[in-house]
């Protein structure tokens, strides 16, 4: 089934165009892992899929239905409610620093969802287990180093229920240590076939748990496969040279 | 100097506590409300409403409150039209003064909260489908009010010295009888004995707004 289908999508800051012409599908289940050097557009693709960018043309379905069709947006109910679908994990956490970490997770269940507390809270240690942060539940992000507070952030995502999950650089301000901590629990989702769509720098996740990796520059996808094709034996120049530039 | 007279001059200042704590919390309870409002405006989409509420906190910030005052007290009645539908007594005009005064630095202090929120808890917000209000309510406004707590600390201490002002419109507050009684008895024990009082009020909200900052220290 296809979770996600971009076409053509153009983005411009200005009279600077970030993204020239954007396609590609997610199938169900599937790990997609956007590489490509900084400027690429990787971000800005991402925050456009969830609609926290406006693009200015292509089309963007989810599951079949349209956010975006040839440049013209659904209402924003509409839009609303497909985006819904999906659950999205920033490069700085924003994680609630105001509330624990147990309100972090029931926070959305409970006050979009209605859902009971007692149920939300229930749900909130399972995945807390998932993530390995049991015994967390009442510190504050304060309190946390960075891979917690991604992990947290992770499980958070996780308690609507997302159909798939966008990763925005999840592990880019974290060293080497806690990016391993986090990059285990998206590995941990890529094997119970969470569908994923991860911008990374991370190499050796995109190598070892992606199945398609989609190579960016200049606001085109230039190169997609997957990894073994894209990082053995890559087509393009541009992407040789990348990967030349970091293996 | 008696013990006696020590006293008898608490007694009869006392009797002027009634309009200093109860211009402070009137002040209090309208003028964060309000003020709260008006950041909206201000930081709201609308130009118009930008320039009005960026225009009203300019006035109320640049002119003195005390002239403020006078001018609910005595000139408002004056205005052609509608100046005699606005006689109020003296305490009402000077709660009028000071709730439109304090809103403007309420407003201001509250803004500056509110920007300090960082964008990333907008986005998170919305991804987790929270709706505008929901995000203002439940996540905007608890990082401000944290943010914000030192100045509103600030403000209220302010506000308690500022109360003195009203004396300057004949209302029988603390300052007012301590007046009285230097003048009277030609002995300058009862500004002391004012002070004293003014610092007692505001000690204790020093300790109330500490606890407060203590219990936000996340």
């Amino acid at each position: 089934m296809e979770m996600i289908r971009v076409t053509q999508l153009g983005k411009s800051f200005g009279s600077e165009a970030v993204l020239r012409d954007v396609s590609f599908t997610v199938e169900k289940g599937e790990t997609v892992a956007i590489i490509g050097a900084s400027g690429a557009g990787k971000s800005t693709m991402l925050r456009c899929l969830i609609g926290l960018e406006r693009a200015d043309s292509g089309s963007i379905l989810v599951e079949g239905e349209a956010i975006l069709r040839d440049g013209s947006y659904q209402d924003e109910k509409t839009c609303r409610r497909i985006c819904g679908k999906m659950g999205m994990v920033f490069q700085s956490f924003n994680l609630f620093p105001h509330i624990s970490v147990l309100d972090n997770l029931i926070y959305a269940p409970v006050h979009v969802r209605k859902e009971s507390r007692a149920s939300a809270v229930e749900r909130a240690m399972e995945h807390l287990r998932m993530v390995g942060l049991v015994g967390k539940e009442a510190a504050y992000p304060g309190q946390l180093s960075g891979g917690q507070k991604q992990r947290v952030a992770i499980a958070r995502a996780m308690m609507m229920d997302p159909d798939m999950l966008l990763f925005d650089e999840p592990t880019s301000s974290l060293d080497p240590q806690l990016t391993a901590e986090v990059l285990a629990v998206m590995r941990d989702l890529a094997a119970r076939r969470m569908t994923m769509v991860v911008v990374t720098h991370e190499m050796g996740f995109a190598r070892e748990a992606a199945d398609k990796v989609l190579f960016m520059g200049d606001g085109c996808i230039i190169e997609e496969g997957r990894p073994e094709e894209l990082f053995g034996n890559p087509k393009d120049n541009r992407v040789k040279e990348f990967i030349h530039s970091i293996l | 100097m008696s013990a006696q007279y020590l006293l008898q001059l608490s007694v009869s200042l006392a009797g002027g506590l009634k309009y200093t704590i109860g211009l402070f919390f009137v002040t209090i309870l309208l003028s964060m409300p309000l003020g709260l409002a008006l950041t909206f405006l201000r930081i709201g989409k609308s130009r118009v409403l930008k320039a009005i509420t960026g225009g009203y906190v300019w006035i109320m910030r640049g002119t003195p409150l005390l002239l403020q005052l006078f001018f609910f007290c005595y000139g408002i009645t004056a205005i052609p039209g509608i100046g005699p539908y606005l006689v109020m007594d003296r305490f009402t005009s000077a709660c009028v003064a000071f709730v439109l005064n304090y809103a403007a630095y309420f407003c201001e202090i509250f803004r500056g909260g509110i920007l300090s929120v960082d964008k990333g808890q907008y986005e998170a917000a919305k991804v987790l489908g929270f709706s505008r209000w929901k995000t203002t309510r439940l996540i905007v406004l608890p990082q401000m009010l944290k943010v914000s707590l030192p100045s509103i600390s600030n403000e209220c201490i302010t506000l308690v010295k500022d109360t003195a002002l009203i004396t300057a419109i004949g209302i029988t507050e603390v300052l007012y009888f301590a007046k009285s009684a230097v003048n009277r008895d030609v002995n300058a024990l009862a500004y002391l004995v004012a002070a004293g009082f003014y610092l007692i009020m505001t000690y204790g909200l020093t300790v109330l707004f500490r606890r407060l900052e203590r219990k936000y220290n996340y």
